[in-house]
């Protein structure tokens, strides 16, 4: 039905816009520093350059002064270009022999010197040289101009990540499966060399320096024009801090993200532009509610943001009512306090230290020792959070709970990767892990605007529609999250749409019959459509789409090729809406003209609450 | 004083003045020019060549500019005289004389700029 060449030749000619075209509000000269270091090799390699240039005009002028005898027995001199012969490939260690004839006693003597004289000036200039080669600046120097060329050369947006951590590493391999390029920065080489030896489809070029760095930071694509975006996920705040504020300086039209685990950096961060900011203590103390009041929605809400291919998440029960013991008063501890007492639980605080604020509720003392446990009452209570920065106290935490209580919902904060598997086996109900917050966060933020938006509007409808979009979800797509993507009903996106769009009522659920067999419908639910900055979640079939309706669909890649040949292809878009059959070819459709414009057909169902009339609309 | 200052001036001006002695004297005439003259001009040059590299100024580069240019002359005299002297029939003859000499001619006005931009660089430098 659907002709493949023309869907190959729509993707082939929609190149990517450049993001900006906004020049930089001030120019860094990022290669300065590659420069400086090469023209300091240049000048170190003076002295063992002149030395052989020296050597090799003392060698060349003495053997032409030094007399000869030629064949005949005559007295003859060699020129100077046969002296200049002889002494390149003396030098050069090839050796033809004495050329053009035997030389006398006195010539080899002056080449025997030579010969020596010249191995010195060879072996002091390679050997400077290859130590430059070596040298640890000039190689950083070769690796920048390397890396800044690689970036030069992008024509796709890209997104610039400064710290590949565990956070930026998960967000590589999610954005790397959805196609989408990154430039890495980081300040360690053990990261970049991960980076380079992960299984990435694209080349993504990373760099060894200091994110905070301006001029690193322009080597990186900061004023390229397909920058899409800059990601400051660094374990450090200042770092994060710096970089937010050199991109919101110097290009003020890109989105940032930054990680930040206190709120004090956070505010500062807002004063430059809108960056978004990202605390994982804060965001788990919002999902953990978010897990007490609607299951189903944290449900599916760790889902969507695990990215594609992940496995559906179990659903948790924590307990709604009963208290709560938190362990560790910091800056997770307060932000998870604060929330579970916004949700009207009891909470109980065990602190090693004492704190300012008198807390009727807080038990000071070290929560690793089982005394200081037992006065937190945990047979009474329903659930246990282990939130100290040091994972053998979390763990020594979980077992004594446990032991005591084995009914505890317990939550723990997992600080170090390698404690993973220590994690896994005690069973915890609710982990934490910064580092993996903040990469599904980022990854819900950036993969699709309207992901974000979705997430954003999707606790108000409350537990049982997520349940049931769940099970949709799972009917359609199996246990594993599809693709998600998002098409806009344009011109450049869906042409065979929008010209039925303007002059019928065409419902969504026409639009996702299969091109095979119209009868079939697509395995694949729209998530939201957005329209004029409103959002409809999951639109059912009747919802009739407008122009420049903006759709998120959620479905495997070969129901997103059936869709996307239904958006393009004139003759598959007549079949699949009016169940015409147009020809594919521009020449057949030129001979049979009357089939251009199909009967209207006019047993579409109207849209629920859709009060526009259906005025025939010129474009 | 500055030791490098010296040795970078001295290079500098021998390159020009080997040059000039090798370039005086009748155009035509293999007598006057002497073969060493060039070789020694040519060997200087490299040297001051490399004298300046890895200079970032903008008069370093047009230093390095001139002596890359001296340099391709000098070599390019050089092939002249390698060609007449042992691949050409003739032997030295006045033409070929000619166009070695008036190839290290070129060779010399690169050197002149050269010892130009010294002398200026000399003369604006301002001490505090």
């Amino acid at each position: 039905m659907s002709n493949p060449l023309l869907v190959f030749w729509a993707q082939l000619f929609s190149r990517p816009e450049p993001v900006s075209r906004v020049p930089p509000q001030a120019h860094i000269e990022s290669s300065s520093q590659a420069t400086a270091t090469i023209f300091l090799v240049m000048r170190r390699m003076r002295v063992p350059l002149i030395t052989l240039i020296v050597i090799f005009s003392v060698s060349v002028v003495g053997l032409t002064l030094i007399p000869g005898v030629d064949a005949d027995g005559h007295r003859a001199r060699l020129s100077i270009f046969e002296s200049f012969y002889f002494m390149s490939y003396t030098a050069t260690t090839i050796g033809f022999g004495e050329l053009p004839y035997p030389f006398t006693p006195a010539q080899r003597l002056w080449v025997t010197f030579t010969i020596y004289l010249s191995v010195i000036g060879w072996a002091y200039a390679i050997g400077s040289l290859l130590t430059l080669l070596q040298d640890r600046s000039f190689r950083q120097a070769v690796a920048l101009q390397r890396f800044t060329r690689k970036v030069k050369r992008l024509r796709e947006p890209f997104f610039l990540v400064a710290g590949y951590g565990r956070s930026g590493e998960l967000l590589a391999e999610d954005f790397d499966a959805l196609g989408q390029q990154l430039v890495v920065i980081d300040h360690s080489e053990d990261r970049v060399n991960a980076l380079e030896l992960g299984s990435y489809r694209a080349d993504i070029p990373g760099l060894v320096a200091d994110a905070a760095n301006p001029q690193n930071l322009s080597a990186a694509g900061l004023d390229h024009p397909f920058c899409a975006g800059v990601l400051a996920l660094t374990d450090d705040d200042r770092t994060n801090l710096a970089v937010t504020m050199t991109a919101a300086l110097l290009r003020p039209d890109l989105p940032v993200v930054a990680r930040t685990v206190s709120a004090t950096t956070g505010d500062r961060m807002h004063a430059f532009g809108t960056p978004t900011v990202v605390n994982p203590f804060d965001r788990f103390g919002e999902h953990l509610r978010l897990a007490l009041n609607a299951p189903s929605c944290y449900q599916l809400l760790t889902w969507l943001e695990e990215g594609p291919g992940a496995e559906l998440p179990d659903r948790g029960r924590p307990p709604t009512d009963g208290r709560w013991v938190v362990c560790g008063y910091g800056r997770f501890g307060r932000e998870v306090t604060a929330d579970l007492r916004a949700a009207d639980l009891q909470v109980t605080v065990i602190e090693p230290t004492e704190q300012d604020e008198p807390d009727p509720q807080l038990i000071v003392g070290d929560p690793s020792e089982p005394e200081v446990l037992a006065r937190a009452d945990l047979a009474s209570a329903v659930g246990l959070v282990a939130g100290t920065d040091d994972d053998t106290t979390n763990l020594s935490m979980l077992a004594t709970a446990r032991r005591t209580n084995p009914k505890l919902f317990l939550a723990a904060r997992q600080n170090r990767p390698t404690s993973a598997p220590l994690f896994e086996a005690m069973g915890v109900d609710a982990l934490m892990v910064p580092t993996e917050v903040v990469a599904h966060e980022v990854y819900a933020q950036l993969s699709t605007p309207m992901l974000w938006r979705f997430l954003q509007e999707m606790p108000a409808r409350g537990d049982r529609w997520a349940a049931d979009l769940i099970r949709t979800l799972q009917q359609n797509c199996g246990r594993e999250l599809p693709a998600l993507w998002k098409v806009k009903l344009d011109r450049r996106q869906a042409p065979a749409l929008v010209r039925w769009l303007a002059e019928r009522s065409v419902p969504l659920g026409d639009v996702l019959r299969s091109p095979e067999d119209r009868e079939r419908r697509l395995q694949v639910v729209p998530l939201l459509l957005l329209r004029d900055g409103d959002v409809v979640l999951t639109p059912d079939d009747t919802t009739v789409l407008h122009p420049d309706d903006e759709l998120l669909f959620a479905g495997e890649a070969s129901e997103r090729r059936e869709l996307g040949s239904t958006m393009l292809v004139d003759s598959t878009a007549a079949y699949v809406l009016f169940d015409q059959h147009i020809p594919s070819s521009w020449v057949w459709r030129k001979l049979s003209r009357r089939h251009v414009a199909p009967a209207p057909v006019d047993e579409h169902v109207e849209d629920h609450g859709e009060d526009r009339v259906e005025e025939p609309t010129h474009r | 004083m500055n030791l490098e200052k010296v040795v970078f001036g001295f290079f500098v001006l021998l390159a020009a003045t080997l040059n000039l002695g090798f370039f005086v004297g009748d155009i035509a005439n293999p007598e006057l020019h002497n073969i060493y003259e060039l070789f020694a001009a040519l060997a200087v040059s490299l040297i001051a060549t490399v004298l300046k590299f890895g200079d970032r100024t903008q008069i370093g580069a047009v230093h390095l500019a001139t002596s890359l240019v001296a340099d391709l002359q000098l070599v390019a005299a050089g092939l002249v005289w390698v060609w007449a002297t042992e691949i050409a029939a003739h032997g030295v003859t006045a033409e070929s004389t000619a166009s070695m000499v008036s190839l290290s001619g070129g060779a010399l006005l690169a050197n002149l700029v050269s010892v130009v931009l010294l002398v200026t660089e000399t003369v604006t430098f301002h001490r505090g």
